[in-house]
């Protein structure tokens, strides 16, 4: 009897050892072959954007593989909120990616830690001499290029309703220039349920919106330019604090946001007369709120002091990088460059799905897109491209939590949690210690 | 008692050819069985130590065995594409230097003592209701409190959105006594109760299926006596109910603690830990500072849960020191 019950015992050990055994198998290491003389295998990971991208990014995934037998690409969307867990989990698990999108921003860090391959060689030259000059230094660290570009956005950009500016009062074709002037136009555009403008107004969004304005109010970001120490203190950013705090506390912008800055949808629906939100918003109204674009316009950011070439928004955008640790290098260059560096007809295609809401890298592609009606009838694009793009700054390369640091000082401001001095004070002491604890004294990069 | 009967193994048999101390060539080679070979304390416990083993095999796994190893780790910056460099007890350093790591364990205590002894009155309050009512009445009953603990929070958390919205039902509520509207889930002050809400909700339901658990666990002489002498519902409550659920008080009040000051989904979903960090628990803020891609943000966030694990177990050490845990006089 004992002898049974301990049978059976060790037959539930053994079958708990083989379930430990079954979690633990690996369902496959990346940039595997697929067989012996198969084709070179490649996983691509594409953050998600707008639904037209994915189905973009699929068709000509699609296209690529059945255009050639040397690579299969294996193509995965992954959430943009998720993303870091994942690519982590990837790459503690040795499943990471051997292509993906990064973003500009995160390319110097990226290199700094040996995680992109050099692409030079990788990709002929006249890939790399056809993108734009004010791109170019975007996609390189020491004078090395670890990315390809794909586009370019300008964060900011106000759009506002003609409709109901004629009905406050005041004139469509005149679009306010200053700070000031802004705010008087959402004092007199809340009327009732319709606030005057949305903005950014929590940390995580003013984080990397208010770039564009920080560089417009002061000319420089809260941190010295070699990243030694932090400069949040200028008393030139007074002007940005107020601003933001009286949009919020005089009620000219929504209390409770129901979506994220990057989100069109209250403009959309009706809920606020003026928007700042990025060059990617024209793509969202097109598709989504058609109704809304006959009594929309658009015009730069309004500057603190008027001048209008002074930077309001920075150039955010997506390149295609290749994993350190990918085992097919070469098969991976050879879809970027097929994807982003080859036919121009591919990316001015994309342009033309995004509602001309992106702005291109490429001469070639400005080329294929110049003879193209849709693209030169647009309203917006020429506003956008000649006002706000021309005077778009590269985003800063420093860890997030400088620019969180600063945000949340605005936001304490905005929600009046504390004064000025005080909010800049705290901010001052996080980018110092972030300064200090990430060693970034002359790390910034050159140019 | 052991879980099996080991009778004492008799060193010689009736009828053994080679009696006491007999010296027979074939029993000499036999090779002992491995129950004899190990100390009979312990032979007497070898099924529940067997049967324990693959739970304990488990643990050592996924639990131990990544403790350990995240300790270890926590004195590298880790990179998956470098080596590792060893820093010492700089992350340490970092997290515990860092305001908003304190700043989060305020907010995560402040949010668990909103949610738990809140929990607790209300769960005792309903368990005793259900306590007097009849076998069916008392079903339906349970079944209805328990309805929220099987809702996901998250689907919790995006209904309490829209309940805190400018034009939503709480905000209708306070109107019709002239007040409002607020903006609950953006203003310093009120972000952290909004949040606190659907928390009780969501672990009000287990709490008094416990609770009244342990109610009906207390001899009903106990009561009848007290009725017997007078006693109105606070004095039973207040000197038998009470007394008497002590060790389940306390297990709900360990496990309440432990689990609310670590509330994650409700403040991401409804807040993301604003505004201006109100409602930016623990380990929000963890999950948080894992955002950059950069070696630093890895071992950062590594070592700040390895100091928020050390930070809870030391509340529920306290706990356990401050409210003996003795049984209830009748258990």
């Amino acid at each position: 009897m004992r002898q049974r019950r301990l049978r059976i015992v060790a037959a539930a050990t053994v079958a708990a050892l083989i379930a430990l055994a079954g979690c633990s198998s690996n369902s496959g290491t990346p940039g595997s072959s697929g067989g012996n003389g198969g084709p070179a295998e490649i996983t691509f990971w594409q953050s998600q954007f707008e639904p037209y991208q994915q189905k973009w990014f699929k068709t000509y995934v699609d296209k690529f593989n059945a255009s050639q037998t040397d690579v299969k690409v294996k193509y995965q969307v992954v959430p943009g909120d998720t993303w870091q867990q994942k690519l982590k989990a990837a790459q503690a698990a040795g499943t990471q990616p051997d292509v993906a999108t990064t973003n500009y921003g995160g390319i110097p860090a990226g290199v700094a830690n040996g995680q992109f391959a050099e692409l030079d060689g990788m990709l002929p030259d006249k890939a790399w001499s056809d993108i734009k000059e004010n791109v170019s230094g975007f996609v390189q660290v020491g004078g090395k290029h670890y990315a390809y570009p794909m586009l370019v956005e300008p964060s900011t950009v106000l759009y506002y309703r003609t409709d109901l500016a004629k009905a406050a009062g005041l004139d469509p074709n005149t679009p306010p220039k200053t700070w000031d002037e802004l705010l008087t136009w959402a004092e007199k555009l809340t009327k009732g349920t319709v606030k005057g403008m949305s903005i950014a107004s929590v940390a995580p969004d003013l984080g990397w919106s208010s770039w564009g304005l920080q560089y417009n109010a002061c000319g420089h970001l809260p941190i010295n330019d070699d990243w030694s120490a932090a400069n949040a203190k200028d008393p030139c950013y007074t002007k940005l604090f107020e601003f933001y705090q009286t949009l919020f506390q005089k009620g000219w912008i929504p209390q409770q946001p129901k979506v994220g800055y990057p989100d069109a949808t209250p403009y959309g629906q009706g809920q606020v007369a003026m928007m700042a939100n990025g060059s990617w918003a024209v793509g969202q109204l097109k598709q989504s709120f058609p109704a809304m674009i006959k009594n929309t316009a658009v015009a730069p950011f309004p500057s603190v002091d008027g001048d209008p070439s002074k930077p309001t928004a920075t150039l955010g955008g997506w390149t295609l990088t290749v994993d350190a640790k990918s085992k097919h290098k070469e098969a991976a260059a050879k879809f970027i460059e097929y994807l982003l560096a080859g036919d121009p007809a591919i990316m001015a295609d994309f342009f033309r799905q995004s509602g001309f809401s992106k702005y291109t890298v490429r001469t070639s592609v400005d080329q294929a897109l110049a003879s193209d009606p849709a693209a030169t009838a647009d309203p917006f694009m020429k506003i956008i491209s000649d006002k706000v793009v021309a005077t778009g700054k590269a985003e800063p390369a420093y860890p997030f939590d400088i620019s969180l640091a600063f945000a949340t000082a605005i936001e304490s401001v905005m929600k009046g949690k504390s004064d000025i001095p005080a909010a800049t004070q705290k901010a001052s002491d996080a980018i110092d210690r972030v300064i200090k604890q990430q060693r970034l004294k002359g790390t910034a990069p050159k140019g | 008692m052991s879980m099996i009967d080991t009778p004492a193994q008799p060193t010689t048999r009736a009828g053994d050819p080679a009696g006491p101390g007999g010296t027979s060539p074939r029993r000499r080679r036999r090779p002992r069985k491995i129950t004899e070979q190990v100390p009979r304390h312990l032979r007497a416990h070898l099924t529940a130590y067997l049967m324990i083993t693959p739970m304990v095999v488990l643990l050592g796994i996924f639990v131990i065995w990544p403790l350990v190893y995240a300790f270890y780790l926590s004195f590298f910056e880790m990179s998956f594409y470098k080596d590792a460099e060893f820093v010492g007890f700089d992350f340490y350093k970092y997290v515990l230097t860092d305001p908003e790591f304190y700043e989060s364990l305020w907010v995560g205590l402040k949010f668990a003592l909103m949610v738990v002894p809140t929990i607790l009155v209300l769960a005792l309050l309903f368990a005793s209701f259900i306590a007097t009512l009849s076998k069916r009445m008392a079903a339906f009953m349970k079944t209805t409190v328990y309805v929220p603990a099987v809702v996901s929070s998250v689907v919790a958390a995006i209904i309490f959105v829209f309940i805190y919205q400018d034009e939503g039902f709480a905000n209708w509520f306070i109107g019709l006594f002239g007040q409002g509207p607020l903006a609950w889930l953006n203003t310093a002050s009120t972000a952290l109760p909004a949040v606190a809400i659907p928390a009780i909700w969501l672990g009000f339901g287990v709490s008094t299926l416990i609770m009244l658990a342990g109610i009906l666990d207390i001899p009903d002489s106990y009561f009848e006596s007290a009725r017997l002498d007078g006693a109105n519902f606070w004095q039973r409550t207040r000197y038998i109910t009470v007394p008497s659920l002590r060790s389940v008080i306390l297990f709900l009040l360990v496990s309440g603690l432990t689990l609310t000051i670590q509330e994650f989904q409700l403040p991401l979903v409804m807040t993301n830990g604003g505004p201006v960090n109100a409602t930016n628990t623990p380990n929000l803020y963890i999950f948080n500072s894992f955002r950059d891609a950069t070696p630093y943000a890895t071992s950062y966030s590594l070592t700040a849960a390895l100091l928020l694990f050390l930070v809870i177990g030391t509340i529920s050490l306290i706990i356990f020191r401050v409210v003996s845990s003795e049984k209830s006089s009748d258990a």
